[in-house]
């Protein structure tokens, strides 16, 4: 997912710090659908992601006065997001509801889903929705953190560097957390594919 | 049967990222947020909502320049100034007043009689009294002098008496 253009970010944080609420609807619109999906694979239930972002935005709207521009908006935005979904994920603990079996079903029609699940393996044995909500319950297996990374690299296309940087962890920590995670999902993977029924 | 790959779990991952909610969300989504900023703006005290203000018109001025050198030097001068003049405006014991004040104190038990006469001469003094006034002074307030008492004669008193 490419990042968006950092100048155009920094004019309308610049007018919102001049006192133009208009600007920062600019950044809400450009950045909820980025920032939606980020949150609602971290924490798996719309209601939950419609009320974080909405904190996240008037959070970031209190705080824009703060932002010096050491980094970009993009990341400083997204580190808002991240902590705050961190934070409520440990208050919540694991009473969460799996609201993803509510995942929109065109993605079965879509051209990339269909050419992933054409070549032969063990996805085109299983069945495609089962295999979702499988990979959905993998999903929230792992720890808060770690599911942070996967959602950050692997859903959201962020590259290394950016994952640590809005982490703030080495870019060794996030490669490890990634490996650990592959491991983690494959297993519960493995396990669906041997015994499907469980 | 194979087992997944790296590969293959990154291909389901990445299918994740096409899981959105409807259009119609991300349209309302900032009518909504207007809605929560407009409802917390209206919870907040009217203190609080001033403070915001004020801070706002303060930002709307370039801070760093006023936070240069010599606002910072002019601002340490004037503290300074205020507080010296708070140290040398201490008031200093009077001794007028203290004297005053041990003429006035008069124990009860004495039983003054009023007369015409002006408010500092009012009392009649009785020599009894007095001393008893005197030895307690001495006794707890030793410190402090007592000369206008000791010093009124007492051929003094009957005088006042009508």
């Amino acid at each position: 997912m490419d990042q968006p253009r950092t100048d155009e970010d920094q004019q309308l944080v610049a007018r919102t710090q001049e006192g133009h609420a208009s600007a920062f609807d600019e950044l809400v619109v450009k950045y909820t659908p980025r920032l939606y999906g980020l949150v609602y694979n971290m924490t798996s239930n719309h209601e939950d992601t419609n009320d974080l972002l909405q904190d996240i935005f008037a959070k970031a709207y209190k705080a824009i006065r703060g932002f010096r521009g050491k980094s970009s908006f993009y990341t400083w935005i997204h580190s808002i997001a991240v902590n705050m979904t961190l934070n409520f994920l440990k208050k919540r603990g694991r009473r969460f509801q799996l609201s993803l079996d509510d995942v929109d079903t065109s993605i079965q029609n879509d051209k990339e889903f269909l050419e992933a699940t054409a070549s032969s393996s063990p996805v085109r044995e299983a069945d495609l929705s089962e295999l979702q909500k499988r990979l959905n319950e993998a999903m929230m297996k792992l720890s808060d953190e770690h599911r942070a990374v996967v959602t950050m690299f692997h859903i959201q296309g962020m590259p290394h560097a950016e994952i640590s940087k809005i982490l703030r962890v080495s870019e060794g920590t996030v490669r490890s957390r990634l490996f650990y995670a592959n491991r983690q999902l494959q297993n519960y993977l493995d396990e669906f594919r041997k015994n499907p029924v469980t | 049967m194979d087992e997944f790959n790296d590969n293959q779990i990154t291909k389901l991952l990445r299918l994740k990222r096409y899981e959105q909610p409807p259009p119609s969300y991300f349209e309302n989504f900032l009518h909504e947020f207007h809605r929560r900023q407009r409802d917390e703006l209206l919870r907040q005290p009217l203190w609080r909502i001033c403070v915001d203000r004020a801070r706002d018109f303060a930002f709307s001025f370039n801070l760093s320049t006023l936070t240069s050198y010599p606002v910072a030097v002019t601002a340490v001068l004037v503290c300074a100034a205020v507080i010296s003049l708070k140290i040398y405006q201490t008031p200093q014991p009077a001794t007028v007043a203290v004297k005053d004040q041990q003429v006035l104190v008069v124990p009860a038990s004495t039983e003054p009689e009023w007369t015409l006469a002006s408010p500092a001469a009012t009392r009649v003094f009785n020599t009894r009294s007095l001393r008893n006034l005197t030895e307690s002074a001495q006794t707890h307030r030793s410190g402090t002098p007592r000369y206008v008492l000791d010093s009124v004669p007492v051929s003094y008193e009957t005088t006042f008496k009508f």
